[in-house]
Order: structure tokens, then C-alpha cells, then sequence
């Protein structure tokens, strides 16, 4: 298992060099000028110059990216040329607010799509089965960005049950830092109030950021407890009289899953992907938002750290899927 | 046993929640939903949301007040201006504070002048313009501007400079930073309210506390806001639709006019409509063919929908503004009627450049701000009365960014693109004098290219006379020349269009930061 670790991260290491490299020229070879973002509005000609000779961008790109690339082996991914502060700063600020959404997202696609997915494949092809389809297809279907509109137009404007927006009310300050994770500190300090008030701001972003993964993990659930339920053990276990509650949702689940683990790794990528364009709508103090902003204002360095650490954490995640299924299948740990 | 435990912890729960108040019943906090600023550092920025800092969080010598605006002494008592009009010198008022105690003396004012001309950023254009060659303090309260020529409009921009607490930053400064890295996420001025650095998330969320001691007292306010929450809505229908469920009290001064009139049919909201001074324009690149020829752009001008836009579209919340110095500002060229939508006379200029080899049938490139809809609705109805002169036109959706960076160039400049001219100072300089004057190139407010020796003359003349009759003169001279040139397709003046919950009370619009003055205002 050590070795399988070992050589995993090892196989990480081009890829998040690969990916760093892709992320420099992408975003130096589009025409935006992070010297003019730098000078501001209203900057002569002369003030870009003086900046772009002062910061290093006249020289040429593999020059910039050698001194970026030894800068991060550092440990330091620049200052900000917009909010001018360290990047690391204002993502470490920003990250618990992903997280939280995420794995509220991350939570709601496991918790509702694998016994959903158990239900379809149970009742297959009669109706249950069908409106199951129809959703899960929409699911995938549907534009996060209109469904986050309808999702605000319905449960915040026109009943009234929600909030808007935001990851707190404004006239509401934030619980004592200890995670990050308003919902986690808010119970650790005993803030019923404010735990209950994040918990009322997380429900639509969750569920809009949610609803492609949960027809994903709805999809793949009922493929693979179809297949299982077709072996020859589970007729050999009906026979015996096993409860079938016990044959379904243990012995049944567990041979079923594997494929759905390794979508969720997968899934968990597209997650943190998703909240770009989910805090966007939803104003949420993430790094989806903060990247968008950074793309707006050609604020390359936090373009490429946002990036980096995505890629980082997909990598991590994907590396605990496959810890997973030896967990999950013994033949499969046997082979690590 | 744990059921009835679990019953408890529901209701309890409930009653919480039940408890918590909504923004508009609030009498001390006011959530503000406008764009924030990127950063804190107000010598940093030098555009419409930094505002919202320059004004609340600092002072500056003189400052504008009203509509329209009025140059009032704030934290200068009075100036004089030597006869050459090269000397200027500030008297500061007596016993002013930073909002930490510490004295505000005319070292601080000479340093922030340092700062802003070290750092080099946007705020230091103006000045620049203005060649300031030295600043002193001959005393505690004594500032004194020495200027390489005359410069007429330099009253107008000293708003521009905003005064910060010098013994505060610099402990903060590392390197040539000149303390960015600090007072980007944090403040040291004497404004009227304060920043708590410990809530902010740069471009999300600013809290405000109130400065009880700032010079100005509070007495113009009985009920002032102790604090202010400023939280960016980055989309207009998600801002607006949070005014209309009161989860902020204030909204942003570009407010398309499709959302004014829902946001009219709401009981508790008010929208506030005041004449700015913030023109729109569709810029052409003189420098390129077609663009080179008067003719095709006198064509371009008689083929833009005036009455069109302005009245279906903005549902007449504008006024037409034919040349390049707002109506309302001395200066503009009383008289000039600009061009007319007239598809027959728009034919007959593009006839005339054909016929002297322009290229009138090439693509031209239209682009537009993808972030703001209005630009994107000028281009499209462009585009549909161009085609019916055979122009093709391609609408490119782009980002501010990215149009400032490729203007810098003419070969680089779009062939076209849409945005507005803020007030940033009041003078004609800002808009036609640094939009016309050829020795600004470069710039994106003088993105068109244009030259004309003879408006290069008036231009530069007028920033030397100190007489603003005879200045005025020149202007209008100048602008109608550049009108006559059809340099840009200049459309209208902005009346901003903000909306603000009924509750909020003392809100004052000037032209220069659009109304974000917070401390005129009250809670009911």
C-alpha cells in the first residue's frame, strides 16, 4: 500500500507540472496586459511601460516562468496585483467557504443519488424508475448558472423561504474562527443563531452545485446494482431467505459501488470546477469567485495558484478513490 | 429519552432562527451592495468603486460636494495661486485627527503627493498632466505646490489626492512597496468612517465602522450610521432583486433601465435619478482605414439610432449629449446640434469615402463590455442599421482589461468599442482635453487616435489660461472642431439610476463618486 502511495504522488508531480506550464502560456499568450491591470484606469502609456519593465514582463515568457516556478518550489505563489495581498493569503481565506459548499454539494449527490440509484435499479423500467430518468438526464442536462436563477426566483423571491445570497446575512457576523466552515464553527461556539442562518444561505448553492453530480452518482448506482443484482449469489441469498433489506443495501451495495467511487473522485473535480460559476451567481466568498475575478482583471498569478490548487486537490482526492476501492474490494488491495 | 433531548434542540433551533432579523430592520447597520473596490490602498485606484473608499475612508484638501459639483475647502481652510498660476499654496485647518490620533500635519499631505507620484499607479495621471515640480511644507499647516508651467485646471484636480497618516504606514512599508502590501487590506486616514480589517475580503465583503471624531463633527447628522457593510453583488438582477427582499439598502449607479422600472413598482424602494456627468461613447479608431476618412466617419455618425437608444432602450432615462464635455459643464459648445440618425445622409458620406478609396465594405470589429449590457445593446442596434448600409459589423464581447491593454497601440486599438467617461474630476480636461489632445495617445480615454493640429493648440492654450471664460471659449472651440471631425459617436449624458431602500435617508448625489458619501446618511 506505502509503495502503491509512493509511486502515486510521484505520478502527480508531472501532471502538476504539465498543468502548471499549460496555465502560464494560456494565460500569458491572450493580448491582456497585467501591467496595464497593475497601472489602473487612467495610467499613461509611460506608467504601463515603467511597470511592465518594473515587474518583469518585458522579459521573455520562459524567463517570467523560471522565476515563477522557482518562486512556488518556495512556497510562495506572488502577491496579488489586485488585491495586493499574498495569493496564498487570499485563498487560505477563501478556501473553507469552497469547502463547505462542496462538500455540503458532495453530500447531498452521495446522500440522496445512491439510494435513489438503489430505488431506480429495484423498480427498473416501471415508473419510479422513469421519473428517476427524466431528472437524473435533466440533471445533467441543465446549465447550473439557470438553474441557480430559477432556484433564487422561486425559493428567495417568490416564497420568500430562502435567502438570496451570500454565505451569511450581512448584519450577521461570522462565528469565531476555528475551521472555516461557518456550519462546523458555529456549533463548536454554540452559535444556534448564526449556525442556522449559514445553514439557510448553503441550501440553494448546494443543491444547484449538487444536481449534476446526483444524477451522475443516481446514474451509476443503478447501473451497478443492476449488474449486481443479476450474480448468482444474490439468487443463491434470496433463496436461503436472507432479509432482503440486508442483501440490498449491504451485500448488494457494496459490490455496486465501485464504479460510483470512482465517479465521485471524478465528480469532486467537477464540484470545485462547478463553483466558479455557482459563487458567481450566488456571491459566494469562494475561490470560484475569486478565480472569476482574477480572470477579469488579467490577475495572473492568482489565475495560476487558484489552478494549481485545484489541480492539487483533484489529485489528492483521486488518490484517496483508489485507496477507496481497496477498502471497498480486497482483490483490488491485494494488487496495491 | 434522546427523542425528547432532539425535540428540545429542534425548537430551540427555531426560535433562533425565527430571531434573526432581516437588514431592513437594522437601525445601525446598512448594507451597502455596490462593486467594491480591488483593494483598500486609495492611492492604488482611480476609478468608480474606489470611490467608495476616497471619500469615506480619507479626506482630501479640497473636495467636491453636490450637483453640480461644488469645490469646497475640507481639510484645506483656503489656497492661493501665485499670478503666474505656477504656485499653489494650501492652508490646513487647525487640530484634524487620523481616525488613530495620531495629528494631521502638512507632512502627511506632502507625503501622500510622494506616494501617489512613487507608486505611479492610475491616481498619478492627473498630476503628471500637471508637472508639479516640487512639494514642500514650509509649516505644520502650510502646503505648497510648485508647478514647471501653468496649469488652469489644477484646483479641479486636487481631490484627486488623497492625504494618509504617514507615521502609521510607514513601519508597513517593505521594499518599494511604499506600504501596498498594508494599507491594500487595511486604512490609516481621517475620513469619516473607519475599515475593520478584520472582516475584509478584498473584492467581497468591507465593513465600515463610524469615526466619531472626524473634523467635520456630525452635527449635519443627528442619526448617522455607526455601520456599514459593503457586500459586492457581482450580477444587476441578483443586486436588484436583493433591494426589492431588503437584503441590502443600496444598489449601484448603473441600474439598466428595465430593472428601474421594477424595482418603481416596489413599495420600499426608492430609485434615485440624478443628471451625472458621465458620457457615452462608441469610440473609432481614427488611425485605421476606413476610420482615417472623415467621410466614413460622418457616415458611422449619421448611422447610430440617437432617438432610438435613448428613448425605446433607455427609456429616455438619458439625454442626448452630442460633443465630447457634458451638457451640464461649462465649456460644452452651446449650439452645436452633433449628428442626426439619417440612414440617407449616413449613405451619401459612405458614397464619398468609397469613392475616394476607403475601404468601406472590410469587417469592422465592434466590441462591447461583456459585464455591462448596455454596451451590448448599443452594438447590436448599431449593427442592425450598419447591415442596411451594406457595413458589415462583428459585435466582439470583451472584458475592461482587455480593451485598456490593446488601446495603448493604434495598430492594436479595436476598430470600435462602447464604454462611458466618468467624472473623475471637473473640468473640461477630463473629458475632451485628455481625450482629444494628441500628447495623451496611448491612453484608453484617448483611444481614438484623432489629430488635429488645430485642437492640439486650443487644448494645450486652454490648460495655461487661468481666465475660465476664456478658457470655455476654447473648449467649445476645440469640441466643435472635433465634432466636425466626427472623432467618436458621442450619444448621451448619464442620468444615474440608483436604487436605495425608503429607509435610508440623506442621500446626496454628486457627479464625482456618484453618491457614495455615506455620511450624510441616516436609518428610519
Amino acid at each position: 500500500m506505502l509503495r502503491f502511495l509512493v509511486r502515486r504522488v510521484l505520478l502527480v508531480l508531472p501532471v502538476l507540472f504539465g498543468l502548471l506550464v499549460l496555465t502560464f502560456v494560456l494565460v500569458r499568450v491572450v493580448p491582456n496586459d497585467p501591467s496595464a491591470s497593475l497601472a489602473g484606469q487612467n495610467a499613461t502609456p509611460q506608467q504601463i511601460a515603467e511597470i511592465r519593465a518594473k515587474y518583469g514582463f518585458d522579459r521573455p515568457l520562459i524567463v517570467q516562468f523560471g522565476v515563477y516556478l522557482k518562486q512556488v518550489v518556495q512556497g510562495d505563489f506572488g502577491t496579488s496585483i489586485q488585491s495586493g495581498r499574498p495569493v496564498a493569503r487570499d485563498i487560505r481565506q477563501r478556501l473553507p467557504a469552497t469547502l463547505e459548499l462542496t462538500f455540503a454539494a458532495l453530500g447531498l449527490g452521495i446522500g440522496l443519488g445512491v439510494p435513489l440509484g438503489v430505488l431506480a435499479a429495484v423498480r427498473h423500467n416501471r415508473m419510479l424508475d422513469h421519473v428517476l430518468r427524466f431528472f437524473t438526464v435533466g440533471g445533467i442536462a441543465i446549465a447550473s448558472f439557470w438553474f441557480a436563477i430559477m432556484l433564487q426566483l422561486l425559493f428567495a423571491m417568490q416564497l420568500d423561504l430562502l435567502p438570496l445570497r451570500g454565505r451569511l446575512s450581512a448584519i450577521m457576523d461570522a462565528p469565531k474562527h476555528l475551521t472555516g466552515l461557518y456550519l462546523v464553527d458555529s456549533l463548536l461556539t454554540l452559535r444556534f443563531d448564526i449556525f442556522w442562518d449559514s445553514l439557510r444561505h448553503l441550501i440553494l448553492p448546494a443543491v444547484t452545485l449538487s444536481f449534476g453530480s446526483l444524477a451522475t452518482i443516481t446514474r451509476f448506482t443503478r447501473s451497478g446494482v443492476l449488474d449486481t443484482l443479476q450474480k448468482e449469489y444474490v439468487l443463491y441469498e434470496t433463496a436461503v431467505g436472507y432479509p432482503r433489506w440486508l442483501m440490498l443495501w449491504v451485500y448488494v451495495l457494496r459490490n455496486s459501488v465501485v464504479a460510483t467511487v470512482t465517479q465521485v473522485g471524478l465528480l469532486f473535480g467537477a464540484l470545485l470546477a462547478g463553483a466558479v460559476v455557482v459563487e458567481a451567481v450566488y456571491d459566494w466568498p469562494g475561490i470560484g469567485s475569486y478565480a472569476v475575478f482574477a480572470i477579469f482583471t488579467s490577475d495572473y498569478k492568482a489565475i495560476l495558484a487558484v489552478t494549481l490548487f485545484v489541480g492539487v486537490v483533484y489529485a489528492i482526492v483521486n488518490i484517496l478513490v483508489d485507496v477507496l476501492h481497496g477498502v471497498i474490494d480486497p482483490r483490488v488491495a491485494e494488487q496495491m | 429519552m434522546r427523542r425528547r433531548a432532539l425535540t428540545y434542540l429542534g425548537l430551540a433551533l427555531l426560535v433562533v432562527a425565527t430571531a434573526v432579523t432581516p437588514a431592513s430592520t437594522q437601525q445601525s447597520i446598512m448594507v451597502w451592495g455596490d462593486n467594491l473596490p480591488s483593494n483598500l490602498d486609495p492611492h492604488a485606484l482611480y476609478d468608480v468603486p474606489s470611490s467608495f473608499v476616497q471619500l469615506n475612508v480619507y479626506d482630501n484638501l479640497y473636495r467636491y460636494e453636490g450637483n453640480p459639483p461644488q469645490l469646497k475647502p475640507w481639510l484645506a481652510e483656503s489656497y492661493t495661486a501665485s499670478k503666474d498660476g505656477k504656485t499653489w499654496e494650501f492652508k490646513l485647518r487647525k487640530g484634524v485627527t487620523f481616525a488613530n490620533g495620531d495629528p494631521l500635519v502638512a507632512e502627511d499631505v506632502v507625503y501622500s503627493f510622494k506616494r501617489v507620484m512613487g507608486m505611479n499607479k492610475a491616481a498619478a495621471g492627473p498630476f503628471k498632466a500637471a508637472k508639479v515640480a516640487s512639494i514642500t511644507a514650509p509649516d505644520a499647516q502650510t502646503v505648497k505646490f510648485a508647478l514647471e508651467v501653468p496649469y488652469a485646471p489644477f484646483m479641479s484636480i486636487i481631490p484627486v489626492l488623497t492625504v494618509v497618516n504617514k507615521k502609521q504606514i510607514d513601519p508597513q512599508v517593505k521594499g518599494d512597496d511604499f506600504g501596498f502590501g498594508w494599507l491594500s487590506s487595511n486604512s490609516a486616514g481621517s475620513g469619516a468612517y473607519v475599515v475593520d480589517p478584520s472582516t475584509y475580503i478584498p473584492q467581497k465583503q468591507l465593513d465600515l465602522k463610524r469615526n466619531a471624531k472626524h473634523f467635520a463633527g456630525w452635527s449635519h447628522n443627528t442619526k448617522p450610521i455607526e455601520t456599514v457593510k459593503a457586500r459586492e453583488i457581482a450580477e444587476t438582477a441578483t443586486r436588484v432583486n436583493a433591494l426589492i427582499k431588503g437584503e441590502v439598502d443600496i444598489g449601484d449607479s448603473y441600474l439598466p433601465t428595465d430593472q428601474v422600472e421594477r424595482l418603481q413598482k416596489e413599495k420600499g424602494v426608492v430609485v434615485q435619478r440624478n443628471e451625472s456627468m458621465r458620457i457615452f461613447v462608441i469610440r473609432m479608431n481614427n488611425s485605421k482605414p476606413p476610420f482615417d476618412n472623415v467621410n466614413f466617419r460622418r457616415c458611422m455618425s449619421h448611422a447610430f439610432n440617437y432617438e432610438g437608444f435613448i428613448d425605446v432602450i433607455l427609456k429616455k432615462f438619458a439625454e442626448r449629449n452630442p460633443a465630447p464635455i457634458p451638457k451640464n459643464l461649462w465649456g460644452y459648445p452651446q449650439g452645436v446640434k452633433g449628428y442626426d440618425f439619417d440612414l440617407k445622409k449616413a449613405q451619401a458620406e459612405c458614397d464619398k469615402a468609397k469613392a475616394a478609396g476607403a475601404p468601406v465594405g472590410r469587417e469592422i470589429k465592434l466590441h462591447f463590455q461583456a459585464q455591462l449590457d448596455q454596451t451590448k445593446q448599443a452594438g447590436q442596434l448599431f449593427q442592425s442599421d450598419l447591415k442596411k448600409l451594406g457595413l458589415n459589423v462583428a459585435l466582439i464581447t470583451d472584458t475592461w482589461p482587455n480593451m485598456t491593454t490593446a488601446t495603448a497601440k493604434p495598430e492594436t486599438s479595436p476598430d470600435m468599442w462602447i464604454h462611458w467617461v466618468s467624472a473623475y474630476f471637473i473640468d473640461p480636461e477630463n473629458w475632451i482635453g485628455t481625450m482629444y489632445d494628441s500628447q495623451f495617445h496611448g491612453t484608453w480615454k484617448a483611444s481614438a487616435y484623432y489629430k488635429n493640429a488645430k485642437v492640439d493648440e486650443l487644448l494645450r492654450a486652454a490648460r495655461a489660461v487661468p481666465d475660465q471664460k476664456e478658457r470655455a471659449r476654447m473648449y467649445a472651440d476645440a469640441a466643435k472642431q472635433v465634432v466636425e471631425d466626427a472623432a467618436d459617436i458621442w450619444v448621451y449624458n448619464t442620468v444615474e439610476l440608483r436604487g436605495v431602500r425608503s429607509r435610508v435617508k440623506g442621500f446626496k448625489f454628486s457627479p464625482v463618486g456618484s453618491g457614495n458619501e455615506l455620511r450624510w446618511m441616516s436609518l428610519e
